[in-house]
């Protein structure tokens, strides 16, 4: 098996994890009420403790080590979906995309729990139950608002609007897609997004909001292999300051 | 846009701070008020359920979903329930070695045991803690549940204390969820025991030492 | 039985101790005596309500706002395992003002109400938060020193007569072990690394020592004793005992770290076994507590600016309710 397709599977799987776990972690302390503040802090960790694990299996496979992969690689070398970097704007946006994302990941893991690779399968297999909370959080919480007042449904609408395209770019096959599929390494990308869409679907079926309808040139695409948004090169300026005063110390 | 507020916090200067906001706060919505839920947790598989404090929210669902971040984000847990503060019957307090079962008379038992509706049973074995699951018994009415509660219990200790929640009023999470707790014990970045230092300190000294 | 827990009325929190049912107040004073502990529904005297209200509502503000400084350096922690743990403290913090809020609001204060009064500056919360951390080296600082002088007041407090605030405080306690191991680590890791972590980490002691001097507030001797709440086992150690008990178990820990702190006249007097320090500047202290601190301003703006970007949230899910019940415990 072509252990460059594995590595770009890992690779795109901790990226998101890690840009959006920091994205979310802009919330804590100043979310909207106290309770949803801690809940919504936690399941940023949580983002941040996978990539590491998907991390440290990249590094079992010879990359470096965690720390420096996270901390010392410029926006090229990132292969999370643009979805993830986009700023955190209000909790509108920052929950359609927890959604989303959370319901995308959950149906990924859920494939990847089947993976021929056993350390990927048993990762999977152990954070499943973390992500079953994530999307129970992201279904009441769009079911509530989905169906609260003109605003709240407004809000989200206009946020699911703006992130949709960007959502759908989750999908961007790898160059290593029948690689992957052939091997039973991973069900593949186009497989995925039906299944996610369905998911998808089926929630906002019971809120007031609608799925918006996007043509192929409007997603977008380009993460994967290292094409970003300009939010993500700042996040990460910012992300690695005091790494970088001294890549060598320890902190 | 100028930012109003070069603040030290990147996170901060995205808020978007308006002027409004350093000098004075407009008037609070009227009714900004959630209900309260109690939170019962089990720590672990059969320790039982006691009672964890509460969460603000507008419904049982929410409430969980707050409860298990507020309440279970450490070490364990295999169980939780919610139910609404206002559902929750207490019976007066007592104390000194007084149980409150003592202060109760016994009342003629309901016989018809179809009847009636469950009652989840909580007890206050200590004040200052917390109160835990005792049991549930069925009866016609609180009174009567009061009544069950002490014919089956062994008053072993006094209850200085007792909560009733009928059983249609509190919320268990479902067996096919508990799941969600399963990642607990790797969450060691929350946990003391992640960040041991004294050896960094001890070949600090060696290396000054040597130095001299 | 009633339902729920008490309805918030309107509290006649004035009502002056004279007043008091002498019988009850008796009851009251020796259920304290025994060492049982007061719990909502109890019969209470109003300045024990009015004191316990003011008291767990200032920690919890001390702590939705101790959430900020360190708030700062979040999004910059150094490494994932930094970055993990201080948005986990972070969090926790939040927690905590969370669990105080629901102490006092069993004492019949709405949450709302107390945040309404901290946005609006009517409410105090602790004077150290209203300094800035300029570096990754402050927030370092904090968690370590300034949690452990909270936690000195804490475990304090966690024996207190009030149960419900004793609960919270447990809870809190073995929250804190995690913060302080968290902090005193990161130290240790600045203290002993690079020449320029040690320099990061020296300069942020001294900036926080003033700060952290002030942390347990005036003197006894400038301070108003109140015998009463000391016997009702509401102030549950003075100020100076508090600040004591901090340089006995933290300064021999600093300096073990071959780091410096900033007052040449610190020292243990081994006859008195007291720590003898310079005075801080308690003028400074009464400016910044008035809301003339570096950070007063932003710290106030940034929950205002958090309740109202949250506020269409709340509003969306609300559900009135008829009558509003205190929690339980
Ligand atoms: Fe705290
Ligand atoms: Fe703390």
């Amino acid at each position: 098996m072509n252990q460059l397709a594995i590595k770009e599977l890992l690779y795109k799987i901790a990226d998101d994890q890690l840009i959006l776990g920091h994205r979310n972690s802009e919330w804590t302390g100043v979310g909207p009420t106290l309770e949803e503040d801690i809940a919504f802090s936690s399941m940023a960790q949580d983002k941040v403790g996978q990539s590491l694990a998907f991390y440290k299996l990249l590094h079992n496979m010879g990359e470096n080590d965690p720390d420096t992969v996270a901390f010392m690689r410029n926006a090229e070398q990132f292969h999370n979906c643009q979805l993830v970097e986009l700023p955190s704007g209000e909790y509108d946006f920052s929950l359609i995309r927890h959604f989303l994302f959370d319901f995308a990941e959950s149906a990924r893991f859920r494939r990847l729990s089947e993976s021929s690779v056993k350390d990927i399968a048993d990762v999977a297999n152990k954070l499943k139950g973390e992500i079953k909370y994530h999307t129970m959080h992201a279904n009441i919480w769009i079911k509530k608002l989905g169906n609260a007042t003109d605003e709240s449904i407004e809000r989200l609408q206009s946020a699911l609007n703006y992130a949709f395209p960007y959502a759908l770019g989750i999908f961007e096959k790898s160059p290593f897609e029948t690689d992957l599929i052939e091997n039973g390494v991973f069900v593949g990308e186009a497989q995925l997004q039906e299944e996610w869409l369905e998911e998808v679907q089926n929630v906002i079926n019971q809120t007031q909001l609608i799925l918006p309808t996007v043509t192929d040139e409007e997603i977008k695409y380009g993460g994967r292999i290292g094409k970003h948004t300009n939010h993500l090169q700042p996040l990460l300026t910012e992300m690695s300051e005091v790494f970088k005063i001294d890549p060598t110390a320890e902190w | 846009m100028t930012a109003i507020l070069e603040s030290l916090d990147p996170r901060v200067k995205r808020m978007g701070i308006t002027a409004e906001n350093l000098n004075a706060f407009p008037t609070p919505p009227e009714n900004d008020q959630f209900a309260t839920y109690q939170v019962i947790i089990e720590p672990k598989e059969g320790k039982g359920y006691e009672s964890a404090g509460i969460v603000h929210a507008p419904d049982a669902e929410i409430a969980f979903l707050f409860g298990k971040e507020q309440y279970s984000r450490r070490f364990t847990c295999s169980g939780m329930a919610v139910a609404a503060t206002a559902d929750v019957l207490a019976s007066p307090f007592t104390e000194n070695k007084i149980s409150v079962y003592d202060l109760l008379e016994y009342a003629s038992l309901e016989e018809n045991n179809s009847a009636g509706e469950f009652y989840e049973v909580f007890h206050l074995y200590k004040r200052g803690k917390q109160h835990s699951h005792w049991g549930r018994v069925k009866a016609v009415n609180p009174e009567q549940a009061l009544y069950e509660a002490k014919e089956a219990y062994d008053h072993s200790k006094p209850v200085y204390n007792i909560w009733l929640i009928a059983s249609d009023n509190i919320f268990f999470a479902d067996e096919n969820i508990k799941q969600i707790w399963d990642t607990l014990p790797l969450k060691t970045h929350r946990d003391v025991r992640d960040y041991k230092a004294q050896d960094k300190i001890n070949a600090y000294k060696e290396r000054i030492k040597s130095n001299l | 039985m009633y339902g729920g827990g008490n309805s918030f009325e309107h509290l006649d929190l004035d009502r002056s101790l004279e007043n008091e049912d002498p019988q009850l107040l008796a009851e009251f004073e020796a259920r304290i005596a025994r060492g049982e502990k007061i719990e909502p529904s109890d019969w209470m005297p109003a300045l024990y309500r009015k004191q316990l209200i003011r008291m767990i509502e200032q920690h919890a503000h001390s702590e939705i706002i101790g959430a900020l400084p360190e708030g700062t350096w979040i999004t910059r922690a150094p490494g994932f395992k930094r970055k993990m743990a201080l948005m986990a403290k972070v969090q926790d913090e939040v927690g905590h003002a969370q669990l105080l809020y629901a102490a006092a609001e069993t004492l019949g204060k709405p949450r709302e109400k107390m945040i309404e009064d901290l946005i609006n500056g009517k409410s105090k919360y602790s004077n150290i938060f209203n300094y800035p951390a300029y570096t990754w080296a402050d927030s370092t600082v904090i968690s370590w020193l300034v949690d452990a002088g909270a936690i000195v007041n804490q475990l304090a407090n966690s024996k207190g007569s009030y149960g419900p605030y004793c609960r919270a405080l447990d809870r809190i306690c073995a929250e804190e072990a995690f913060h302080l191991k968290y902090g005193h680590h990161s130290v240790i890791h600045l203290s002993t690394g690079s020449a320029k972590q040690r320099e990061m980490v020296q300069a942020a002691l001294n900036r926080w020592w003033t700060p952290l001097m002030h942390f347990f507030g005036p003197p006894d001797k400038m301070s108003t004793h109140t015998e009463i709440l000391t016997r009702w086992k509401v102030k549950m150690s003075t100020n100076d005992e508090n600040r004591q008990q901090f340089l006995d178990m933290y300064v021999p820990k600093i300096w073990d770290l071959g780091l410096t702190i900033p007052d040449p006249n610190l020292k243990k007097n081994e006859t008195t076994e007291k720590w003898e320090y310079t005075e801080p500047d308690w003028e400074e202290f009464k400016r910044v507590i008035n809301g003339d601190g570096p950070c007063n301003k932003e710290r106030l703006a940034v929950r205002r600016r958090a309740e109202e970007r949250g506020a269409w949230v709340r509003k969306a899910i609300m559900k009135p309710v008829e009558k509003p019940v205190t929690p339980l415990a």
